[in-house]
């Protein structure tokens, strides 16, 4: 009995060796030389494009500050941080959306940037009003439309498509989509509860088919006739447009671009941004990499990449977006987008957007 | 004395230990636990009344059709197997495994990419012949569709499970029906389903749960589910609270169900008593039947496995640069390694916790193996909560003591790999068990109790008798669990270490973002490592 006891306990602490050999290991390689002195700053980011982890190699060419990546889905990050407290590692908070800065803001889990030079980068608008997140590209929310079937006369603002004569046309992903969220939230905000909802409702009644798929998927549904019309992001035509599968390139070329409500409220945009951790041990770090992610050579990385809009004016979009023009801009604080998340959520299920 | 007797038998190393691992199992799940007999709030009574009927009813659609043809098409394809031989059988003893080595959001993408309107087969229509087609014969993301994913990807848990089983049942039952002229139908249904019962139900319980707990299909195909509320709520209104109630619900229904599966079994139990453990004869089968057999199994296999790996090839060739830019052999190596640590982790686990419950009576032994299943029905994400603030609030009290040891007093637990490890063992826990339990329970107690008898001590019984009868199931319980943390995600992706990458959280990288062709690389990786898995471990068992 004691012997055989013996046995299996061996085995477990055999096992327990191994796990923290792994951990150890994990350690090694994670903190490089393992120096304490060594410089770096901790990213928690629900972007992942190549393109970043290349922009963060060149950081660290250039300045010899490490950095550090934990990848995953917005909400869940700020729920780490949340549950991490003041003992967080996480120096930046970096993610596609302004409502889910704004989100994380309002947990307290922000500070203020202070740093002129991201100030001068990044235009007023695209800032937090307290300066914690900071907008580092932009998209727009736009009509994508085939020109066999719609006239381009046809077309003016996100309301219209409402209308009754777009019955059975209309294309959009479904209301769990952040971009959504984000676009209803702007609405709410600037016509009010009742307009907004009627809105919905009204999209509801046009939609072409149950919503489905990403925002690609519903560019090749316009092509194909199930819709006429489609709203959906800028860059997912960009990335279409240039992408090397030929069929895809071929449905993106059939498409037209209209930039909504231009000569009313402005095309909802909203950006890809960062915001200052409230616990970081980085900060100096931190608001050297926002800097530089918000200065003239990363920000025409990021437009000509990722066919995102540069927040720094001093920067020209990718030609690609060049050639859609320029268009009037929503005029509101992208804070609203936060505050009004989940206002729209409920509307949204209130009104059986699926 | 009475108590004292009676704590003495039962209070062995099996006791002890099987409570310590449920606790580990609890811990972290206190915390969210604690949340779901908080007060209902506003947004729960939204929920109610805007959410979760039409929510419910998606779900139960779901899991009954999934639950039904993987159960048809694992049993059958597990008969066949056991019972016949035909062209290419010993290769579909273990390719027909290969689907779960597909992660079904990956699969379910890539069907959307054959299908769609700029996919393969309607591209060659349009371009070649000229024909267009209606688009409502060509789409895959509505209910049937997602329904058709799961099955694909998810039919092998039952297949494994079931075959374990019938290659070492009591080979007796089913030759004595062949000798008495039955019919291979009516064995099929009147002895080899009864008695694979438990093999079935732990297959499908399996499949059911993983069904519950996906969220990348659904969410892709635009189907409203019971896991689409709890996000929707969570992220979506930021109600963390209500979200976790509705987790609990979900979990509820699913125990309820185990449990009522178990009281309607009763007593009917099929564990063999002679000892000679004969492996079942396949039949040599003739002319057009061997040719069925054949064709049911590769059909199978081409569509389950065959076409969506030539889909992912092809998009692989798109990408082939990236091929070099990525340090591919590191991720393998992070996703083997944690993979193969935490699966054996588990089955050790697993096999203290359904050796203690088959051998007591009592609440704990019944109670326990209950407990194992919570991992598996609460989603990935609200579970990383959970262990998020179990591991920091470890951490902020072992403070002082890294002071001690001279180091900064930070996260160290917390941002290690072993939190992911702890994580992975509480969420997979159920399907090294399910499989474990499956072995026990063919076995029955028969050889424990004579070995007992015989004077040796539960732990070497377990050594010399249990351990050697049911190393299939072991061997089940690892590969089953090991190609699950290969695919997981929502743990791998918020509890890891900075800068700490598998295949599978590159893969959902880039599929997360529309970048299907890149995810493509990454997720042929993953299916190659499972593969050589599979393959490995079905020829260790071949060797027995």
């Amino acid at each position: 009995m004691l012997k055989s006891r013996f046995t299996l306990l061996a085995f477990i602490i055999l096992i327990a060796g191994l796990v923290l050999a792994a951990c150890n290991n994990s350690e090694d390689e994670s903190d490089g030389e393992g120096n304490d002195e060594e410089e770096e700053v901790n990213i928690y980011t629900s972007r992942h494009y190549d393109l970043d982890d290349e922009i963060y190699a060149e950081f660290t060419e250039e300045t010899g500050i490490e950095v550090n990546i934990i990848n995953g889905s917005a909400d869940e990050l700020i729920e780490r941080m949340e549950r991490e407290g003041e003992a967080s590692e996480a120096d930046l908070f970096f993610t596609a959306d302004a409502g889910r800065l704004h989100r994380a803001k309002e947990q307290e889990l922000l500070q203020a940037i202070e740093s002129d030079t991201v100030m001068e980068n990044v235009p007023e608008k695209l800032r937090d009003v307290d300066s914690q997140w900071v907008g580092l590209t932009k998209r727009a929310r736009i009509i994508a439309y085939h020109p066999d079937r719609v006239d381009e006369e046809e077309l003016s603002t996100y309301e219209a498509l409402a209308d009754p004569e777009w019955e059975d046309r209309v294309l959009i992903r479904s209301s769990e989509n952040v971009y959504n969220q984000s676009l209803l939230a702007s609405f709410i905000e600037i016509y009010g509860e009742d307009i907004s909802r009627m809105w919905a409702e009204g999209i509801v009644q046009n939609l072409a088919r149950t919503p489905q798929g990403g925002d690609r998927d519903q560019a090749s549904a316009v092509v194909a006739g199930e819709g006429d019309v489609a709203i959906l992001n800028t860059y997912y035509l960009g990335g279409m447009l240039n992408s090397a599968d030929e069929e895809e390139v071929n449905v993106a070329e059939q498409l037209e671009i209209f930039f909504p409500n231009q000569e009313t409220t402005g095309t909802h945009i909203n950006v890809s941004g960062i915001g200052l951790a409230r616990h970081s041990n980085n900060v100096d770090n931190a608001v050297e990499l926002i800097e530089y992610l918000s200065g003239e050579g990363v920000q025409d990385q990021f437009a000509s990449a990722n066919y995102e809009y540069p927040v720094n004016e001093n920067v020209e979009p990718a030609d690609v977006l060049q050639e859609w023009g320029d268009f009037e801009e929503q005029d509101i604080n992208l804070s609203i987008l936060g505050e009004n998340n989940a206002d729209a959520v409920r509307m949204f299920n209130e009104v059986g957007w699926q | 004395m009475k108590w004292y007797r009676s704590l003495k038998t039962t209070m062995n190393g099996w006791t002890i230990l099987s409570i310590l691992i449920v606790s580990f199992v609890i811990l972290p799940n206190l915390s969210i636990l604690v949340q779901f007999f908080s007060e209902p709030n506003e947004n729960w009574l939204h929920i109610r009344e805007y959410m979760l009927q039409s929510y419910i009813q998606n779900t139960l659609i779901l899991i009954v059709f999934v639950g039904f043809f993987t159960l048809m098409i694992g049993t059958s394809l597990a008969w066949i197997i056991s019972a016949y031989d035909f062209p290419m059988r010993k290769f579909f003893q273990w390719g027909l495994i290969l689907p779960l080595a597909i992660p079904p959001y990956i699969g379910a993408y890539t069907y959307h990419g054959i299908l769609n309107y700029t996919g393969t087969i309607q591209t060659t229509l349009r371009n070649q012949f000229d024909v267009t087609v209606n688009q409502d014969y060509f789409n895959i993301m509505n209910m049937p569709g997602a329904i058709f994913i799961f099955t694909l990807f998810l039919f092998p848990y039952v297949f494994t499970i079931t075959k374990a089983y019938l290659a070492r049942q009591s080979t007796g039952l089913i030759e004595n029906a062949r000798i008495l002229g039955s019919s291979s139908w009516r064995i099929y249904f009147q002895v080899v389903l009864p008695i694979s019962r438990a093999a079935i139900v732990a297959g499908v319980s399996l499949v059911i749960l993983e069904v519950l707990n996906d969220y990348g299909v659904v969410k892709y195909y635009g189907i409203q589910t019971f896991t689409t509320a709890i996000f929707q709520t969570w992220f979506g209104m930021g109600d963390l609270q209500s979200a976790v109630k509705l987790s609990g619900t979900l979990m509820i229904i699913v125990v309820g169900l185990l449990i009522l599966e178990r009281v309607m079994r009763g007593r009917k139990r099929f564990s063999f008593t002679t000892t000679k453990v004969k492996l079942l004869q396949p039949v040599q089968l003739k002319g057009r039947q061997k040719w069925l057999a054949f064709s049911y199994c590769m059909f199978i296999f081409l569509i389950a496995f065959i076409i969506p790996i030539i889909q992912l090839l092809q998009w692989a060739f798109y990408t082939y640069e990236q091929f070099f830019a990525t340090e591919f052999l590191g991720l393998i190596i992070n996703s083997v390694s944690v993979a193969f640590i935490a699966s054996t982790i588990i089955v050790v686990m697993a096999i203290i916790i359904s050796n203690f419950a088959r051998l007591n009576r009592g609440m704990l032994a019944k109670t326990f193996p209950k407990v194992t299943i919570i991992g598996y029905s609460i989603p990935g994400a609200v579970i990383a909560v959970g262990v998020v603030t179990l591991f920091t609030s470890v951490d902020r009290q072992l403070f002082g003591f890294y002071e001690w040891l001279g180091l900064e007093p930070t996260l160290i637990m917390s941002t290690s790999i072993f939190m992911l490890v702890f994580a992975y063992v509480i969420r997979y826990l159920a399907v090294a068990y399910n499989s474990i339990e499956s072995g026990f329970d063919r076995i029955g107690t028969n050889f424990t109790e004579a070995s007992r008898m015989l004077g040796m001590s539960v732990t070497k019984s377990f050594f010399k008798v249990d351990m050697k009868l049911i190393r299939g199931a072991i061997f089940g319980g690892f590969i089953l669990a090991f190609i699950d943390i290969m695919k997981e995600l929502p743990l791998t992706l918020i509890l890891r270490p900075f800068n700490f990458d598998t295949l599978a959280t590159k893969a959902f990288q880039y599929a997360s973002d529309e970048m299907i062709h890149q995810a493509a690389i990454p997720s042929i990786f993953i299916v190659v490592v499972s593969g050589i898995a599979i393959y490995v471990f079905h020829h260790v068992l071949e060797k027995e």
